[in-house]
Order: C-alpha cells, then structure tokens, then sequence
C-alpha cells in the first residue's frame, strides 16, 4: 500500500520544522537510491525528532532510508520501497570527549574526519580507517560496519563501539551498552545493530572507545613482479611475531594509481605490498628493517614511505578506487571475504576475472585479513550484463567454496537486478528474519536492501 | 517434576548411562559459584551437536525448559535451573577440532576448558587471548556464554573480540552455523548477539575463535603501595601517558594475606595494594616500557617496583592473582563477588565509597580487580549459616553496583546478570531498554525454554499486578 505522503508531510514538518522536510525533485532526487526517488527529505535535528520522525513514518507505513555521509548507498540491493530519505546531517555534537577514559560518545551525524580532529588535541585515535573520512559519518560507519586496512591490528567496529542510542520504529528510543570497555549487563545489543544497514532502527549516538596515538608511524612498501612473491612475505608475517597495523595488497593497476602519491618508481606490472607500523621508535625502527628483508629475500624492491608522509600515504591507499576516473554509477566494486590463507587465490582470481573480459580493474586486498576488494570499470568496451553478472556468480562461487562471501557494494541498478548483492541467505536466516519482524514488524526500515531482502 | 515419557526419550538420544534423575545425582547439578541452589529434574550428558539438537528438540516437544552447564564456575548464577527441567552437561564435548594456523583460527568443542586450549596452543607458539581467572575450570562454552573478560583485557578485549564462528543449537532444536573462519558474514552479526547471551538464546557446540603468536617479549611487574589511593592513581596515570599494558591488576590488603598464606609468592603483608603490571610485545622496547611504568609508579608513591626476572617469578605473580578467588575462602566460609565497572578514572572515588559499605554494614571487603578495565571485585565475605548476615551481603552489593552506575559504569564487566543482578537491571537500562533485548529473546526462543527466568526483570507493570 503507497503510504499518503502529503498527508503526513505536516506531521514531520510539526516535528523537525518546515525548512527541513525537502519535496520535488531538486530536494529528493540526490537521495535516490539504486535510481529509487524517496517522496520526501526530513532532517531532524536533535535524537528525539529522529525518533518521533521515524514513528510518524513508520505509523504512515513510509518506507524510511537513513543517510549519514552517504559514502556507501550502492551497499545492498535496491530498495523495495524509499518514501522519505532520514538526513542525520544536523546530528553533529560531539557528547562527551571523555580523554582520560579513552572514550567518546558522539551523534550519528559527526564525520569521521571532524571527530579524528577532536581526538588528536588530546593525542588519541580511533583505529577505524574507512575510506573517505571526510564524508563519512559515525552512524555510518556503524550501521554499515565500514572499516579499512587497519583492521588488521585493531579490528572492526565490533571491537571499538562501547554503546549507542537507537531509535526504534515504533518510537522507542533504546541505549545499548554504555562506555566502560567490559559490559555484560544484558545482551550486547551493540552487535546486532552494527551493521544492519538501517534495518532494525536508526542509529542516532555512539560511544566508541578509544587509543593513544602512536607515538611513531612508519610505512614501507615492497614492489614485486609476481603475485605470489607478494603473498609469500604475507604468508611470512602472520607466521612471525611482528605486528603491523596494516598489510595491503595491490594489482598492478593500484599500483599505478598509487605511484605517484607514494613515490614509488614502480615497474610495469609490479605488484605491491604496502606494511603500516605504529609504535616507539625502537619498534617501528625494527619492523622497517625486518619487513626490508623479508621484501628483498623475496625477490621485491623496498621503497619506504617518506618521514612524516605515511598519514597521507594511508589515505591515499584507502581511497585507491576513488582515483579510477569514473563515479561510482560506472563501476562494480565487490568485496571478498575468506579465511586469511585463501586471500591470494581470491584476489588472483578477481585479477584473472578483469583480464578475461577487458574489463579496466583495479584489485586490493587486506591480506592478513581475508578481505579483497576488486573495483571494475564499465565503460562502452564491458561484455553485456548477463555476461558480467554470471563472471560475478563464478567469483562467488569461488569465495563460497573457500568458506567465505562476496557482497557487491556498488554496481548500476540494472546488473543488481541480475545478481543479488549479499549472496543467498544462510544459516541463522530464519532467525534474522524474526529479529527483523520483532524490530521493525512492517518493515519501513530501508526496506529490502539488507540479506535476503530484509 | 517432568514428565517420565521425557526422560526415557532422553534416555533414547544419548544413551541410559548419560541421562541423571536420582535425588542425590540431581543434587549435585544444583547450584555453581553464586549463592542459590535450584535442582534440576534430569542432568544430560552430551557428546556431539547431533545430541544437543536430540536433547532440545525433546524438551521441546514437552515444554520443558533446559540450561547448558559447563564448568559450573559461573558467579551470577547463570548454570542454575531456576524453572527445573533439563541441565544439558557440555563437559564431555572437550576436544580441540582443528589448530589451522594458517588462517589464525581454531576450532574447539565447547567443553574444552580454556587453559587446556591454552597450553595446546603454547608450544606451537600461539594464544587464545581471553583467559578469565577461572581458566584451570571454565569452559570455552562457558566464556562464550558469559562474554568473558580476564586479566588481559585492556589490550586485548573480550571474548566476543575473539570469536569469530559458532555452530549454535537454536531453542527449537534446529542448528545453525553462525559466522565462521572468515570475517564479515553477510546479515546481522548472529555471533556478536549469541557471546554474552547466558544460555538464553541456545547452547554452542562448536566454536571458532581467533588465535594469534605468542608475543616476543613479556615483562611483568609488581608494584608495592602503602595506600590504595596512590595504587589507582598510578593506573590512571600509566594510561594518560600513552601506554597500553597488557595487564593492570589490583589487590588490596586482605587479599594479599590470604593469597599470601595460601600460595606463598613472596607478596609483602604490611603493604596497603599491589598493582602487577604487565607488557608484552616486541621486545625492543620492552625494557624502556618497564623503566617508565617503574618510574610513574615510584612517581605516584609506590615504595617498590619489583620487575620478574624470569619466568618462574612471573608465574609466581601470576599464581597469586589467578588463586586469589580460590584464598579469599580461607577466611570465611562464603563470600558474594561483585563484579561491577566504573571508567578508570573513577577507580579511587569508588574503593572509598566500597569502603564505607563495608562498615556501614559491618561486613569485610577486601578487593581484587582489573583495574586498567575499571572491573571492580569487591569480595563481601560472609557466613552461609547466618541469615542475617546474608541479608546485609545482598543489601550491601547492591549498594556497590549503584555507586558503579552513579558513577558511569555499569553493573556487570564479565560475571553476567543471571539470577543475581536481574533487579540491578533497572539501574542501568529503562524500560524500553529492557524491551527490546527481550525482543531478542522472543525471536531466538519464543518458547522461553532456554534457561528461563534469567537476566530480563519482568516488565514494571506485571510486577506491579503481581
């Protein structure tokens, strides 16, 4: 049933104020999703008009899609429905910078970068490097589970969110956890909403646990004229006791991108592996010398990253595919997850897929994670659709039987249409499909874009 | 009382041998390490998943609750059948599946207790990192049911930090593989809700966790302090200076006498608290790590800072702090653990307010804590036999988790709400808090059958008519 929506534009205009509830088409269409126009824009302001909002929607039975910086909307399938895009925009206040605690709790508006900001007056990190820290925000980075090569060292958002507030679609607004960094008081409700994507409520303040900064940051990269030299010095870490922040594979192609941003003279065809170190200067020191070894015994030429410029070497590694020179409508970027030691076939194997059909590619990988990321360009020389997606569904099958998954974060309305971007549903559905009924029982939550169209 | 048919259906799952109903078995299985005793109407020894999926579908058919049971150790009363029924024991599913080093993983049954992974894993040079004090007796499936902590989790979190797959057995008796070797399963995080959840969602027959190399290098150090003051302080201080020790543990007086007369590792019995602090890591900078954590203590009043020279003296350190549960018996028949959490900072405020508790209700309260996590200990000792006493003990740890909440923590760091801090609930989360885990519950078991009665108060208005 289509919900009235000039109906109960009043209501959310009572809520949030007139001059924040945007319609037509200059207002709504830049917050289309997969080519779906939401009927309406609310920007809320404060946590209890997300919440009042998100009720008034969910008693219209409006379908409501979330926006923080909106870095990552090509995640998921297209929405079965979008009557009004929630902008957490306005919810930018930093709660409570708790320094000598090592936590901070924030609105899920603030973005990333402002936040890192804050932190780095009194010396302290959040180890989440997603790409794109400018735009992207906390509730995002939350509700979508982003991460980035640090994740090595430090992990995901499971590891660093404490606590949160989320507003429920029937109007409850819940707490979960709170900010001490051991909590079993009741479930750890933290986890069921990082990274639901918007589908059990919405995410309006986060506590994150925090680091101290570093007190030295050093960077080396191995050039490499076989994939499986690269891999070899993987393979060799994880076995030694050193312990890098970051272990970052790249193609040749990212390579290439990356070259000139990291002052690599690098040869044709030359794989990378890029090592980011943190620590005291003795550690940082010793990990330099011992990953330039193992990248010459391996047959690579070490070039370190220059002094001081490692930060900004970083950003430009995360963000290798925002150098490709197409938007995100023109491109397929799949992320691959598998046991740490299948990484290099994987990420073989999504090299090998760009080759076989001409396709310009760009792959990289976590490689102490098990995580590839391959981003493929669809200019005027891609092979037809049904011919990409059945070259996606073999690269899936490959991750499948190798106990992993495939999930296909940007790719033109028309190929999702052809592949489903999470994979089929496995074991545990049925009661993720309760949870959702318990949650959001008629589904206004960004409806069908999560596993299995939840 | 459960039905005969029940037991003998049981009796066809996992054999006759493996199914307890006497009166005095029965005994046996009702009570662990908190302070209520609730019999259960059958005890189930399990072997494999198939079993456990046989067992629950059972019960099912006849409405029956069941609770999983490890190695009792729990402090919460989590193991004890408070609605009866069937106590499932996991103990016999105690083998180590897979070390796959490769990929930084092991597979392990739940029964395993977690030291024994432990000292597998050591002489390959790896470690699972979560080792709750209890580890010599807890079970893997235990800590994944608890969410347990330990000494190391400053640095190293929790184990929901560490695992990363379970097979779970779902209330209905259907089982599932959740999670797994590789990280970011598609769909909501199934094992991130499963670890904490206490039995109530299921029971776990298998688990996948995260493994990693032993560190190049480990320092330990104990530190001597004439004031427990300048002890919390100095934790405080060694985090504002940037550092992140694997270990900050605190013991105060009375601990150290009775872990001193029990285990005999050198602890000096006129001091006010000991700190042992750990680091490990590479070892280029251990030393200079040392010198400064050496430095800051002395700077914050410690009156010595001994560094273990080897390992031996490290165990010894280790032996006190890991026993000092165990010791605290020596002085009175029973005591009730707290287990509550501030934010680091608050650790000073929070031991003089434990100390006034303790003579306003005249009762002794020595400490031991995980103080770099902000976990307090406060040990309320007490005789069993005397009801008096027991009821100023419950009124007197509620008073402590309260101070923990007024002070921006929260009731429960690592031993789980069970039955003993169901009422504690409310300081922490509202209503609609509470509502909403227990939405959880209804969509994981929407027959209440997997360890009822436990966690969740009843909503204020049903109390209220009741």
């Amino acid at each position: 049933m289509q919900p009235d929506l000039a109906g109960f534009r009043g209501q959310l205009e009572k809520i949030v104020g007139a001059e924040h509830v945007g319609v037509g088409p200059t207002a709504t269409v830049k917050f289309s999703v997969d080519g779906v126009v939401p009927g309406l824009v609310v920007r809320p302001g404060t946590q209890d008009e997300v919440s009042k909002a998100l009720a008034a929607c969910a008693d219209a039975n409006a379908a409501v899609v979330p926006w923080g910086g909106g870095t990552v909307m090509g995640l998921g399938n297209r929405p079965r429905r979008a009557d009004v895009a929630m902008t957490l925009d306005r919810l930018d206040r930093i709660v409570e910078f708790d320094a000598a605690n090592l936590c901070v709790t924030v609105e899920a508006g603030v973005k990333l970068a402002a936040l890192e900001a804050t932190l780095a007056e009194k010396k302290e990190i959040l180890p989440l490097d997603p790409p794109a820290d400018a735009k992207v925000t906390a509730g995002g980075l939350v509700a979508a589970n982003l991460s980035g090569p640090f994740r090595l060292l430090y992990g995901t958002a499971r590891d660093w969110v404490l606590g949160m507030r989320v507003a429920l679609p029937d109007g409850e607004r819940v707490h979960c956890g709170g900010k001490v960094i051991k909590n079993v008081s009741g479930y750890d409700m933290n986890k069921l909403f990082i990274g639901s994507l918007g589908t059990l409520g919405i995410i309006t303040e986060v506590t994150f646990k925090l680091l101290p900064l570093p007190a030295t940051r050093a960077g080396v990269v191995g050039l490499f004229p076989d994939l499986a030299q690269a891999t070899g010095v993987v393979r060799k870490t994880l076995e030694s006791v050193l312990l890098p922040e970051a272990l970052e594979l790249l193609d040749p192609e990212a390579v290439t991108l990356l070259a000139p941003r990291l002052g690599l003279e690098a040869p044709a065809g030359a794989y990378g592996l890029a090592v980011a170190l943190a620590g005291s200067r003795d550690t940082v020191e010793r990990q330099v010398r011992d990953f330039s070894s193992l990248f010459r015994d391996a047959g690579g030429r070490v070039t370190p990253l220059p002094d001081g410029r490692t930060v900004l070497a970083w950003d430009a590694i995360r963000n290798v595919f925002g150098f490709l020179p197409v938007p995100p409508s023109a491109r397929v970027l799949c992320k691959i997850a598998v046991p740490i030691s299948r990484t290099g076939e994987l990420f073989a194997a999504a090299c090998a897929l760009g080759r076989r059909h001409g396709l310009h590619a760009a792959v990289t990988a976590h490689a102490g994670s098990g995580i590839v990321w391959a981003c493929y360009l669809l200019g005027p020389k891609a092979p037809p659709e049904e011919v990409l997606a059945d070259a996606l569904e073999g690269l899936r099958r490959e991750a499948e039987h190798a106990e992993g998954s495939l999930v296909v974060q940007d790719a033109p309305g028309s190929l999702k249409a052809r592949v489903d971007a999470w994979g089929k549903a496995r074991d545990g559905f049925d009661v993720m499909k309760r949870l959702k009924a318990e949650f959001d029982p008629r589904g206004v939550c960004n409806p069908g874009r999560f596993l299995g169209g939840l | 009382m459960i039905p005969k048919p029940l037991v003998d259906e049981l009796r066809q799952v996992v054999g006759k041998a493996n199914v307890l109903d006497s009166a005095v078995n029965l005994q046996l299985y009702q009570y662990d390490a908190y302070l209520e005793e609730r019999r259960p109407d059958a005890v189930v020894f399990v072997h494999s998943t198939d079993e456990v999926a046989g067992v629950v579908r059972v019960c099912n058919k006849y409405d029956v609750p069941f609770v999983p049971r490890g190695g009792g150790t729990n402090l919460s009363g989590g193991t004890i059948p408070f609605k009866g029924g069937v106590v499932i024991e996991m103990i016999r599913m105690n083998r180590i599946l897979e070390v796959d080093r490769p990929n930084l993983r092991a597979r392990v049954q739940p029964g395993l207790f977690n030291l024994e992974l432990g000292t597998a894993l050591a002489p390959l040079g790896y470690q699972y990192l979560p080792d709750p004090a209890s580890q010599k007796a807890a079970t893997l499936g235990g800590n994944v049911a608890e969410n347990s902590g330990g000494p190391h989790c400053f640095k190293y979190g929790v184990t929901t930090n560490h695992v990363l797959g379970l097979t779970v057995v779902l209330p209905d008796g259907g089982v599932a593989k959740i999670g797994g070797k590789a990280l970011d399963t598609p769909g909501y995080d199934l094992p991130g809700v499963f670890v904490g959840s206490e039995g109530t969602l299921g029971i776990c027959t298998e688990v996948v966790v995260r493994i990693v190399r032993l560190p190049e290098g480990v320092k330990t150090m104990l530190a001597i302090y004439d004031s427990i003051e300048e002890g919390s302080e100095t934790v405080s201080a060694i985090v504002a200076a940037g550092m992140v020790p694997a270990t900050l543990e605190m013991m105060d007086q009375l601990v150290i006498k009775a872990v001193e007369e029990s285990i005999h590792c050198g602890l000096p019995l006129d001091c006010a608290t000991v700190l042992i602090i750990e680091v490990d890591g590479l070892k280029d900078d251990l030393d200079a790590q040392v010198q400064a954590i050496v430095d800051l203590c002395k700077a914050h009043g410690a009156r010595e800072v001994r560094v273990a020279k080897d390992e031996a003296e490290r165990a010894l350190l280790w032996a006190g702090r890991r026993g000092a549960f165990g010791a605290v018996a020596r002085i009175t028949p029973s005591y009730l653990v707290c287990d509550g959490t501030v934010p680091r900072t608050a650790l000073p405020k929070v031991l003089r307010k434990v100390s006034e508790v303790s003579k306003k209700y005249n009762l002794m309260i020595p400490n031991v804590f995980h103080a770099g996590d902000g976990n307090l200990h406060p040990l309320i000792l007490f005789d069993w036999r005397d009801a008096d006493q027991k009821a100023r003990v419950m009124k007197a740890g509620m008073e402590i988790l309260k101070l923990c909440v007024e002070m921006g923590g929260t009731i429960s760091g690592e031993h789980g709400v069970g039955l003993e801090k169901i009422d504690a609930m409310r300081l922490v989360f509202s209503e609609a808090d509470i509502r909403s885990q227990v939405r959880v519950k209804q969509a994981f078991d929407p027959k209440n059958l997997a360890n009822p009665g436990k966690m969740f108060p009843l909503p204020e208005e049903v109390r209220r008519a009741a």
